[in-house]
């Protein structure tokens, strides 16, 4: 079946267009997928720094009930699957998760080795390294941002006195988003991805499979059949009509067998002289 | 140039005609190498996945790259900058084999595929892209590698033909 010559026409072109159309499709979906999950912890780090500034002022105050009712209600918000302010021991001091705290945070999570890889913790990180995704206990897909809280003038220069002006860094907000509005998106994302793919290669393999049929296939198919029949003898048999340089070959092979008939018919004639011999005669 | 030289024993200038089970070995010959080239596309292709496999969970089964040698290899590229060289790669591909199969050239670069199609897997992977990349690499391998094997499957068909009507030729002629 791969011998025959509509396969010699159609494979080639077939596997090019599939595999070249799959690849771009693929690396395509990748990149909007990458994309959308660097808008997603983009966003995730507009809200810290805007949990981080609308708690700002409790902090000042050392106002702990205030930045308690903030943490609790930014756990409340649909999404939201979890927010923890931990002081840099890893003790964690406010948390919508009552749970978990006054416990200490492993440093060896996937959100903290990033930074305490090393014998000295990193004290400041890109936007992208602070993100970690992992599967909560809930068995939800979750994006994590941490944001640092750091020392200021404010806070060092404050009326309680609590942190040093040497000390860099006073705390971090851990917030964690639920990946599953992601997911939908990249889902719906994906589903049209594929309807277009298989449009796509339903209009070229068969738009070139249906012109090749109609233009060359079914042609040579009605010549190869005039030539078994003349082959068997059927001489009186009209060649196919066509066009193009089948059309001539089929013209060609009809003179052919056209001739044939006449050599055929004159040699079981014997007996009536053909032209040149009358006219030796004459 | 090649496929010139592999032509049947032709008459020497005094015009004798050449010795026919000579010409009837050779051309057995030729058979035997068309049908062992024929099989390289698979040969190429099985080794492509074996590779595949290999980088499928990240090249987990081999050992790390030392540190060292990671850090003078220095920043990998972007996913972004391999993804565009990858589309380039598999385009350019595609065009060469398709006109390589137009031209009926006898030429097969399999294996030198599989090569470039591996370091497509490893600058994924430095680049820490290879989870979300892996199938496009795969895809792109197949159409590649598929194409090549049906394009010297089909050359060596041809030719296997060919010589095989050489064959009929001489029997013909011996039993004359």
């Amino acid at each position: 079946m791969l011998k025959s010559f509509a396969a010699k026409a159609i494979v080639p072109p077939a596997i090019a267009v599939t595999g070249f159309v799959i690849v771009c499709c693929i690396l395509l979906y990748s990149v909007i997928k990458t994309d959308m999950l660097n808008d997603t912890i983009q966003h995730e780090t507009n809200l810290a720094g805007t949990i981080v500034k609308s708690a700002r002022f409790a902090m000042l105050k050392d106002d702990r009930e205030t930045l308690r009712n903030i943490i609790d209600n930014v756990g409340q918000q649909a999404g939201v699957e979890q927010v923890r302010i931990f002081n840099k021991k890893g003790v964690i001091a406010f948390s919508a998760h009552p749970k978990e705290l006054n416990t200490i945070v492993d440093k060896k999570e996937p959100g903290c080795i990033a930074c305490h890889a090393g014998a000295v913790a990193a004290t400041s990180m890109g936007r992208m390294e602070q993100a970690r995704r992992f599967v909560n206990e809930k068995g939800k897909n979750v994006i994590a941002i941490t944001a640092p809280i750091y020392n200021e003038p404010e806070c060092f220069n404050a009326a309680c006195h609590v942190h040093t002006a040497e000390q860099k860094l006073l705390g971090i907000l851990d917030i964690g988003l639920s990946e599953e509005p992601l997911q939908k998106t990249l889902g719906v994302l994906r589903g049209r991805m594929i309807v277009f793919c298989i449009m796509v290669l339903l209009l070229a393999i068969g738009g070139v499979s249906a012109l090749l049929r109609r233009n060359v296939l079914l042609p040579i198919s009605d010549l190869t059949d005039y030539v078994s029949a003349v082959k068997k003898g059927d001489l009186d048999r009209k060649a196919p009509a066509c066009r193009d340089e089948i059309g001539d070959l089929a013209h060609s092979f009809q003179d052919l067998a056209e001739k044939l008939k006449t050599a055929q018919d004159k040699l079981n004639k014997p007996d009536q002289p053909d032209d040149t011999t009358a006219n030796r005669r004459s | 140039m090649k496929r010139a030289l592999d032509r049947p024993t032709a008459p020497d200038n005094a015009g004798t005609p050449p010795d026919r089970d000579l010409v009837k070995q050779e051309t057995l010959q030729r058979i035997e190498r068309l049908r062992t080239k024929s099989s390289r596309g698979l040969w190429a292709m099985a080794l492509f996945i074996a590779v595949s496999i290999v980088a499928l969970n990240d090249f987990s089964l081999l050992p790390s790259l030392p540190e060292g040698i990671r850090a003078a290899l220095g920043k990998p590229p972007s996913s972004i900058m391999i993804s565009g060289a990858l589309v380039v790669y598999t385009f350019s591909a595609i065009i060469l084999i398709l006109s390589r199969m137009m031209g009926g050239s006898e030429e097969y670069s399999g294996f030198s595929h599989v090569g470039y199609l591996t370091a497509f897997y490893g600058f994924y992977h430095f680049a820490k892209a290879l989870g979300d990349n892996f199938w496009a690499v795969f895809a792109a391998g197949i159409t590649i590698l598929g194409l090549e094997s049906y394009h010297i499957w089909n050359f060596c068909s041809e030719a296997i033909k060919r010589e095989e009507e050489i064959l009929a030729a001489i029997e013909r002629n011996n039993r004359q």
